[in-house]
């Protein structure tokens, strides 16, 4: 009896993992933090599509932008890199540390209009 | 909630750090002035020597009569201290703050760190807070403005304790938080917190005359 209900909780605990990946790759609902050695906080919360029909953003180069000699390019957009890609852990010059970026990023637009969260445990929640 | 964070994170924080740093620098030329106008002899014994001996002394646990003596109050006395200089200039949170505000950051503190330095400072004021009430001799020397000043000191690490666990109603605890640093701030170079600002002072003061005037020893 014992070890019926060990397979079948083995089973049914695996089916629900394998269920909720793949629902994580196809949704996205948080903002990876892998790329950071150390994360010091839970992964920020961003459900990517509702957030951005929610947000009323169209264009896809509002967060996944393309630089040229400092200068934002109007028709390109980089949403085939991660962020990290181009912003390292340091920064340098006007390129912002990849914390730097993401904050400034989701905190600059919910600030300028006055919605969206703005404090730590908003985006962090425990 | 937002309005009322940016106020209190924004304008009321330059506010707050502008009376700090310009209290603590008024605090200090005005105590020196007055030394110069109504003791001025005091400055023919000063000593850098017999000063820097003092402070060096006072300033390792256990390195004087008085912190022997009470061997409790002293390690709590100095982890405290410690803990609460220490925790708010390396906090993580503060260092993301500075750096989004003025691209200036530091090194800081893993998160799990900074915690249980918090709660240390949380428990040292309790203890302080319990000495002031039971201990006859304490008792005798304080006034309600210890009690106010413990709760200035205290509040910003128990609602930044709360805010940075979620407990209770974040984004009240987070404003409540914000509004607590800036009003221990800027109640600093004021109130008797000031200590900080004068103790290196009185311990010259005191090594000096000790030193050079007694020719005794002041720890
Ligand atoms: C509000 C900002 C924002 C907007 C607008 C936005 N994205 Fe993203 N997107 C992100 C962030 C942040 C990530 C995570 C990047 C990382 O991990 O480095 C991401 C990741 C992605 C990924 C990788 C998906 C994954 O699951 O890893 C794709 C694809 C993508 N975005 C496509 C788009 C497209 C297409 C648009 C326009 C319709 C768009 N994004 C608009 C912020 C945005
Ligand atoms: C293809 C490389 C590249 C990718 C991918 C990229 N960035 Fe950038 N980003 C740059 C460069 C280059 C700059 C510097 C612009 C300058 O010199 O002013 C920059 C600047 C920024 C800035 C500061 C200027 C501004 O727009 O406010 C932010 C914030 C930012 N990036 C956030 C992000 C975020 C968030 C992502 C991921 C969704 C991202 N970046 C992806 C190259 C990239
Ligand atoms: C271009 C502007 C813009 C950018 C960039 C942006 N946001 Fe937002 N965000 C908004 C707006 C507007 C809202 C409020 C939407 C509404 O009315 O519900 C919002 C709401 C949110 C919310 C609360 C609602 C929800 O979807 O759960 C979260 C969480 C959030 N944003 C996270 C992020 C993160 C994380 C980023 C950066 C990766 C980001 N945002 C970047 C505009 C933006
Ligand atoms: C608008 C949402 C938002 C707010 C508000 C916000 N962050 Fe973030 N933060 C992010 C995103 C997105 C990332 C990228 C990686 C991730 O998801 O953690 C990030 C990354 C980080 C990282 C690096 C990864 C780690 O866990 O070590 C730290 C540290 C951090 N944030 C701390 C803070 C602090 C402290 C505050 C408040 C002062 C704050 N954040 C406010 C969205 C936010
Ligand atoms: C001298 C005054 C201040 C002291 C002593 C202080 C102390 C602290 C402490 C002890 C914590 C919690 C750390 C933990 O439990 O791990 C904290 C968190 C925090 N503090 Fe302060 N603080 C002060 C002023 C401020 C000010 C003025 C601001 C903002 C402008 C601020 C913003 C924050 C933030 C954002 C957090 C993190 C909350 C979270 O993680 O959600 N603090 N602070």
């Amino acid at each position: 009896m014992k070890t019926v209900t060990r397979i079948a909780l083995s089973l049914a605990i695996g089916i629900v993992l394998a269920i909720t990946s793949a629902w994580s790759q196809d949704d996205m609902t948080i903002v990876d933090n892998a790329a950071f050695d150390n994360p010091q906080r839970t992964p920020s919360v961003f459900v990517h599509d509702a957030h951005n029909e929610a947000a009323g953003i169209d264009d896809c180069a509002e967060c996944h932008h393309v630089y040229e000699d400092g200068k934002r390019l109007e028709d390109e957009s980089s949403e085939d890199q991660s962020c990290s890609e181009c912003h390292d852990l340091k920064g340098s010059g006007g390129q912002p540390s990849l914390i730097k970026a993401f904050h400034t990023s989701c905190k600059g637009c919910h600030q300028a209009q006055k919605k969206g969260p703005i404090m730590c445990g908003e985006c962090h929640i425990k | 909630m937002h309005t009322f964070y940016n106020f209190v994170s924004g304008p009321l924080a330059w506010v707050a750090f502008i009376l700090f740093f310009g209290g603590s620098i008024y605090r200090i030329a005005s105590m020196l002035k007055l030394v110069a106008e109504k003791e001025r002899f005091i400055f023919s014994y000063m000593s850098w020597r017999y000063s820097l001996r003092s402070i060096l002394h006072w300033i390792i646990p256990f390195a004087t009569v008085n912190w022997r003596r009470q061997p409790v109050l002293t390690v709590v006395t100095f982890t405290f201290h410690l803990c609460l200089l220490a925790t708010p200039i390396f906090l993580l949170s503060h260092v993301v703050l500075w750096d989004e505000a003025f691209n200036v950051s530091w090194w800081t503190l893993p998160d799990a760190v900074a915690d249980v330095m918090t709660i240390i400072v949380i428990l040292g004021a309790v203890y302080f807070l319990v000495r002031r009430v039971t201990q006859p001799e304490v008792k005798f020397v304080t006034s309600a403005s210890d009690f106010v000043i413990l709760t200035i000191v205290a509040a910003p690490f128990i609602t930044g304790f709360l805010a940075y666990h979620q407990w209770l109603s974040y984004p009240l605890m987070m404003c409540l938080h914000v509004l607590a640093g800036d009003i221990l701030l800027a109640a600093m170079p004021f109130t008797r917190l000031s200590h900080m600002l004068f103790s290196p002072f009185t311990r010259a003061y005191m090594g000096s005359e000790f030193g050079k005037v007694r020719h005794a020893r002041d720890w």
